[in-house]
């Protein structure tokens, strides 16, 4: 991870400097009769993870497929560093990572070619291979693995090499969908503090997860998200993690 | 930058595929034997015509000698053979062949070069039916199919490759998960479509193009420059096409399985049926009339010719006042009474093959009419012509050698009414015949219609490509 603590700090367009990094207002995505998110309004500043809890069709991975452009809005809209995603959506994805929860790579390339491919699409121009390598395995992927096919990799691994493609971007935001959900629990804990380390760098985070405990150690703020709803939004300062899950339990039986 | 890197990225994917590097090879191999099979068939068919000029040369050589040997004394071969006869130094014995030389893209595209007869041996006795026969003996099934050279491996098969490679462009990302990671970067689904098409593109048409320039190579093709350029304009544009729809077909965002079902059934109807039903319909509207009728309906006329000959000559005269008056003998030999035969055949022939011609004349009129439902059909045309073996230069050929047997009539009908007889001084002024081929300006011109439509076919599907290619945005 020592790499990663070396990067740039990601630069925002002095315009922009001053808003929130992402912002939704008055969000709203219908599919069919269906609400799938209705009337949210998030925003989320510089150094902020934000942790979007909430059970399974709860609106989270709509939000953030609707932050990188993939859905346009039935109402609302949706900001990256200022920028209107429907109206520039190319410009506001250079602005964002992404993780999504299944990071799905070309099996018949290497980690390191997969990175570089991502990497140069996303814009960041030729890195070197070793600069590549050294991303690779400072986002947890082990170093006799960097050149190895894709094929051969387990889905944490995977998920490691979707987490450096996110890293080598430098990115002043970053969308992650249950990112942990194929770690193992070392990793894991890994890939917190990488995020802490982003939040320090500026970084402003959005992450849709299951997982309280790591909401609540990684995360700046909480927002429940119930049938397309921001049902509650508060700073992980104020509570504990008993708190959190009592909260969470408490809206989902509401 | 984002072609380069898709660029890039899929000639990874290539290389690490072997299943790809597999269906390129063997479409590499069938387009090198369909090559050599084209060349084989332009090698044969040189022979064929160097043989023509080296009989033209043995025969006149032949008379020379004997009529020398007649004016120091000697006595002709056979009484029946006489070359002084001008029925027979203007007949089978001192008959020319006019031989029509290969097209300069032969190789390339046999087309209707191995149906059409490329030479005929001209003398006072050609008349329609000589246009009606092939000489030669041909394998029906090739005539059929069509010869397996470079032409129907573009025409036929090619779509395939292109398909093969293209039909799960965008549909393969979303299905193994890629398309996700892909579209959260600054680059739209319709770029990335475009730069992986451009990638198989250059590989199909490359491999196409290098194949051709082999065989325009080894040919001496290069000499017919605007040829060669037709043909891999054409080449590019039809592939284009193709490339085209798959790229339309991906932006309905439906399954692999979906795309390919759906692009092999736009090639089965665009390929396969409609020029069928084309051809078909050109069968049953126009149907020719029957050959052997009108081989008996010549034999009639040739047997009621000869049995009134003498009738027949005063009808001759009649209708030829020029030829009397001290031009024809007052006693018309064998000779005379033959050619008035020969006529009268010829006239009732004229009628007879006249049937023939207008109702195949009408069968192309409605081929030419609905070549455009089927890109296959405007792309075969015009690479066909673009090699020099389709209708319009055979036409021309046989329009030649028409002129020319009439030429040939003109010059021994008279001799032959008038019971002369002919020495070897009249052979240098025997008239000769050479093929005056078609101008770059006559194939552009045939070629500019067709391909503008194929041009416009191209525009269009891909319009429609971009525009369905436009909506896509997730990965969903």
């Amino acid at each position: 991870m020592s790499e990663v603590m070396t990067m740039e700090a990601p630069t925002a367009p002095a315009a922009v400097a001053a808003a929130p990094v992402l912002e939704a207002r008055g969000l709203s995505k219908r599919y069919g009769s269906t609400e799938a998110v209705t009337g949210l309004d998030l925003r989320v500043g510089p150094s902020e993870i934000y942790c979007l809890l909430g059970p399974n069709g709860a609106g989270k991975t709509t939000t953030i497929h609707l932050f990188l452009g993939f859905l346009e809005p039935t109402a609302g809209s949706v900001r990256v560093m200022g920028l209107d995603v429907a109206a520039e959506p190319l410009e506001s994805k250079r602005r964002l990572a992404y993780v999504p929860e299944q990071v799905m790579l070309y099996r018949n390339l290497s980690g390191l070619e997969n990175l570089e491919y991502f990497a140069a699409l996303g814009g960041t121009g030729s890195l070197a291979p070793e600069r590549l390598t050294d991303i690779l395995v400072g986002a947890g992927l082990p170093p006799d693995a960097v050149g190895q096919r894709v094929s051969e990799y387990s889905k944490g691994m995977r998920q490691k090499v979707g987490i450096a493609i996110a890293i080598a971007k430098e990115a002043g935001a970053l969308l992650l969908d249950e990112p942990t959900s194929g770690l193992d629990p070392k990793a894991s804990n890994e890939f917190s503090e990488l995020l802490e380390r982003l939040r320090d760098r500026g970084v402003a985070v959005l992450m849709a997860t299951h997982d309280l405990f790591r909401a609540k150690e990684t995360g700046t703020r909480v927002g429940i998200m119930r049938h397309g709803r921001l049902v509650n939004e508060m700073s992980t300062d104020e509570i504990g993690h008993a708190d959190l899950e009592r909260i969470y339990l408490e809206h989902m039986h509401e | 930058m984002t072609l380069r890197t898709v660029l890039r990225n899929e000639w990874r994917l290539l290389a690490a595929d072997p299943a790809l590097r597999v269906v390129l090879g063997v479409f590499a191999v069938l387009f090198v034997y369909a090559l050599a099979n084209g060349m084989a068939w332009a090698g044969f068919q040189e022979r064929t015509v160097e043989a023509a000029r080296t009989g033209n040369a043995e025969r006149v050589e032949a008379l020379e000698q004997e009529l020398a040997d007649i004016a120091n004394g000697g006595r002709p071969s056979s009484p029946f053979r006489d070359p002084r006869a001008p029925n027979v130094l203007g007949g089978a014995r001192g008959a020319r062949t006019a031989v029509l030389e290969p097209g300069p893209l032969t190789a390339l595209a046999v087309g209707q070069s191995d149906l059409l007869p490329y030479y005929y041996d001209v003398s006072i006795y050609t008349n329609e039916a000589t246009f009606q026969q092939n000489g030669e003996v041909e394998n029906p099934l090739n005539l059929m199919v069509g010869r397996f050279d470079l032409a129907f491996v573009t025409v036929y098969l090619l779509p395939l490759l292109v398909l093969a490679l293209s039909y799960n462009v965008l549909s393969e990302e979303r299905e193994q998960g890629t398309l996700a990671l892909t579209l959260s970067q600054p680059v739209s689904a319709r770029d990335v479509v475009l730069a992986k098409l451009a990638f198989r593109a250059v590989l199909v048409v490359g491999l196409a193009a290098a194949v051709s320039l082999l065989g325009i190579l080894a040919t001496g093709g290069f000499g017919s420059p605007g040829r060669v350029l037709l043909w891999c304009g054409t080449v590019t544009v039809y592939a284009l096409f193709w490339f085209a729809l798959a790229a339309w077909v991906n932006g309905l965002r439906r399954s692999s399985a979906w795309n390919a079902t759906a692009l092999v059934g736009a090639w089965l109807v665009l390929v396969v049926v409609l020029p069928a039903a084309v051809n078909f319909a050109a069968g049953l509207l126009h149907p020719l009339p029957s050959r052997v009728e009108m081989i008996t309906a010549q034999r009639e006329a040739s047997n009621d010719a000869v049995n009134q000959r003498s009738e027949l000559l005063a009808r001759y005269l009649e209708d030829h006042p020029e030829m009397a008056g001290g031009v024809v003998a007052e006693e018309p030999g064998l000779g005379a009474l033959a050619w008035a035969a020969t006529d009268a055949v010829n006239s009732r022939l004229e009628e007879v093959t006249a049937v023939h011609d207008a109702r195949r004349a009408d069968q192309l009129a409605l081929v030419r009419r609905y070549r455009f439902l089927s890109p296959a059909l405007l792309a075969q045309e015009v690479l066909v012509d673009a090699a020099g073996t389709g209708d319009a230069r055979f036409a021309r050929f046989q329009s030649q050698v028409r002129a020319f047997a009439d030429e040939w009539r003109q010059f021994f009908v008279p001799a032959i009414l008038a019971s002369e007889r002919m020495d070897a001084g009249v052979l240098p002024d025997v008239p000769v015949f050479s093929f005056v081929d078609e101008g770059p300006a006559d194939v552009a011109g045939r070629a500019a219609v067709p391909l503008l439509v194929l041009g416009g076919l191209v525009v269009l599907v891909s319009a429609g490509a971009a525009a369905r290619l436009g909506r896509v945005r997730g990965a969903d």
